[in-house]
């Protein structure tokens, strides 16, 4: 395997030979943090205090923690498969070689899906931004905030179109700045540096469970938000200098910041803010860091949190587009989807028709759709990918125990793991279906009829053993 | 005009122009290029890439 | 195995394919916008005609807090007193259980029979 090289300008080290046009191979592990959490934090932002409005301030704590022991369950398994299974398509690549194509179909449709949803609500929220600063500026009327919508995603789109490499360094810049911005908050309000405005006694009493223990389990479905996407980090695989070692390192360093900002984020907004305003994402606290600040008096705090809820939505939509343009690409590349979104530009090395075919379906959604619609669609695929990741691990571990091939990272305590996100799951589905039971049964549904659709009609166009790509040996048990 | 209209004006003729510069750059990248080399790119290989390293 | 050639798609037949799946999405998300089914609405159970801080169960540290956001008790009255509905029917929930379970069995039923195709096709029978 000598003729590989991977820091080739010309060949790309893909397959036996390298082909000649394809992604590039440039980011290191610092770019795979960027990327998981840059698509995260912005849940940080905005979001998760639904889980507050959903059981009340404590549940959300306890929907935090579930959800940081669901979704550590989840960066251990994806690191696991991913440091074997490394392409772009992350999650779509596993399924394939692991459970079956029509496994692999749906996997890649929760992803663009996730993906371009939350891309959709990340350029709501921006716009949302910029009108509140046009009336805090003394803008007499209301401003258009769709031409803010529109340049949001059609920058982050001309950046990602341009290269890999650019993309994920701004998205480093812009997620660390948005995660200081958290720390610099916490140092300055908790009482650590200078004096402290919190008041959790005083805030909680009588309100400790409003809505008693359901209301715990209705808060797990927001608490999703925390850590929504961190799975995402897969995704650049083909374009990771060493994906063996950088995946598994900047997807678990991923987790483990998003677990501090979490937390941090949960202390200083539930210290500061009454639960009742906390919790309602409409009309109460749309950006509740935002509103922590405002309440803490100091203009610099409300200027740096300003910029770092700005900064939170265009490193998630940037992150977001990476993603679903990824998973697109590589469904197109094997004929799961038609095969012309399978080109790469041959001068910047991306998916160029996936990235500026999703753009108009990412407008589409964020002019069209009401925001909470849009966020609950993303959960629900995330949702449903989440379910995938056990059966994905157990059926891994089956088929090709661990002295059958290398792996860049084993997870410990297998199956534990494995059974406690499946459980988590569970609980998850019980709380979407408390509040949006029936978007759960007509998403199913559409997922059901698109199933039918691949199986009896697009699949023909698909080679059959030319898709299994990965240099294993013959499964076990086939 | 104060600064928030221009500010809007600004947005539209910026998106429009990024919209254009994509759309022109890939009609001529599918002109310039035959279908066979834009999509030529297959699924990778680590094994191969985690032994070349050893090596 | 038999090697597998796929046929070869048309480029009317790509574009078909695309509008397909593009139609449905659509509708996967605004069907149920339009039928009026989306969404869980929180409700005020009993309006407060002369709200008071007190009335609403805020203690002064809290009416403090609503004060400084620019609120009154009037104004706050709704975000404050507005809750959701937790009930559910059990038949609601086995439906739920049931499509998600059936959703997987599918999928899994449908997958294993192509994987084993490919798997086939990639290593030869033994």
């Amino acid at each position: 395997m000598t003729d590989i090289d991977i820091t080739s300008k010309t060949m790309d080290g893909m397959g036996p030979h390298g082909t000649k046009v394809g992604l590039l191979r440039v980011l290191g592990p610092a770019h795979v943090w960027a990327l998981g959490v840059g698509i995260v934090l912005v849940g940080e932002y905005m979001g998760w205090n639904f889980a507050v409005g959903k059981g009340g301030a404590y549940a959300a704590l306890i929907a935090c923690w579930f959800a940081g022991i669901l979704y550590s369950c989840v960066a251990m398994i994806d690191s696991e498969v991913t440091s074997t299974v490394a392409s772009a398509g992350g999650q779509y690549t596993q399924a394939k070689h692991i459970i079956g194509p029509l496994m692999a179909f749906n996997v890649g449709l929760y992803l663009v899906f996730a993906y371009t949803m939350l891309e959709a609500a990340n350029a709501i929220t921006a716009g949302y931004l910029f009108s509140v600063v046009a009336t805090m500026s003394g803008h007499a009327t209301d401003l258009d905030q769709r031409p803010f919508i529109i340049l949001v995603i059609m920058f982050l789109a001309w950046l990602n179109y341009r290269g890999v490499l650019a993309t994920l360094t701004f998205n480093l810049v812009i997620t660390a700045i948005a995660f200081l911005a958290i720390l610099i908050l916490f140092l300055s309000t908790s009482g650590i540096v200078g004096g402290g405005i919190m008041e959790h006694a005083a805030l909680f009493e009588g309100h400790e469970l409003p809505y008693g223990w359901i209301g715990v389990l209705a808060a797990m479905h927001f608490g999703l938000w925390y850590y929504l996407g961190i799975e995402g980090t897969t995704q650049a695989a083909e374009e990771v200098r060493s994906p063996a070692r950088a995946l598994p390192f900047g997807t678990l360093a991923g987790i483990m910041t998003l677990l501090i900002a979490a937390t941090l984020t949960w202390y200083v907004s539930t210290g500061v803010l009454p639960w009742e305003f906390l919790g309602d994402g409409v009309n109460g606290s749309v950006a509740p860091l935002f509103d922590t600040a405002r309440l803490s008096g100091s203009t610099g705090l409300v200027w740096l949190l300003g910029f770092g809820t700005l900064f939170a939505t265009l490193a998630s939509a940037n992150g977001c587009i990476n993603d679903a343009s990824r998973a697109w690409f590589a469904m197109g590349r094997d004929k799961y989807l038609p095969s012309w979104f399978g080109a790469v530009h041959p001068k910047y090395r991306t998916p160029y028709r996936s990235i500026v075919f999703l753009v108009p379906i990412a407008l589409i959604f964020a002019l069209g759709a009401p925001l909470d619609q849009v966020i609950t669609f993303s959960i629900l695929s995330g949702l449903l990918g989440y379910t995938f990741m056990p059966l994905n691990i157990i059926l891994f571990r089956r088929k090709w125990p661990l002295n059958s091939i290398k792996r860049g990272y084993e997870h410990p305590f297998h199956p534990l793991p494995a059974i406690t996100l499946l459980a988590l799951c569970g609980v998850t589905y019980f709380a979407v279906f408390l509040g949006y039971g029936t978007q759960l049964v007509a998403m199913i549904g559409f997922y059901i009829v698109v199933s039918l659709w691949f199986h009896f009609w697009r699949y023909r166009f698909v080679n059959r053993g030319a898709q299994f790509t990965m240099p294993w040996p013959k499964p076990q048990g086939y | 005009m104060n600064l928030w209209n221009f500010m809007e004006y600004a947005a539209w003729g910026v998106s429009a122009l990024l919209g254009l510069h994509m759309l022109v750059d890939w009609l001529k990248t599918d002109s310039t290029y035959s279908e066979e080399v834009l999509t030529s790119s297959r699924e990778g290989e680590l094994e191969a890439l985690a032994e070349e390293h050893k090596g | 195995m038999a090697h597998y050639n796929p046929p070869t798609q048309g480029k009317v037949s790509q574009l078909i394919d695309v509008v397909v799946l593009v139609i449905l999405t659509f509708g996967a998300l605004f069907v149920p916008l339009w039928l009026g089914m989306a969404g869980a609405a929180k409700t005020v159970a009993t309006a407060d005609a002369n709200p008071t801080w007190e009335s609403l169960g805020q203690t002064p540290a809290q009416a403090a807090k609503y004060e400084a956001l620019g609120y009154n008790p009037a104004s706050a009255h709704d975000l404050i007193l507005a809750r959701f509905d937790y009930s559910f029917s059990a038949g609601a929930l086995l439906t739920m259980i049931v499509v998600v379970v059936l959703y997987y069995v599918l999928i899994l039923r449908f997958s294993e029979s192509e994987y084993r195709e490919v798997i086939a096709e990639k290593f030869g029978r033994e």
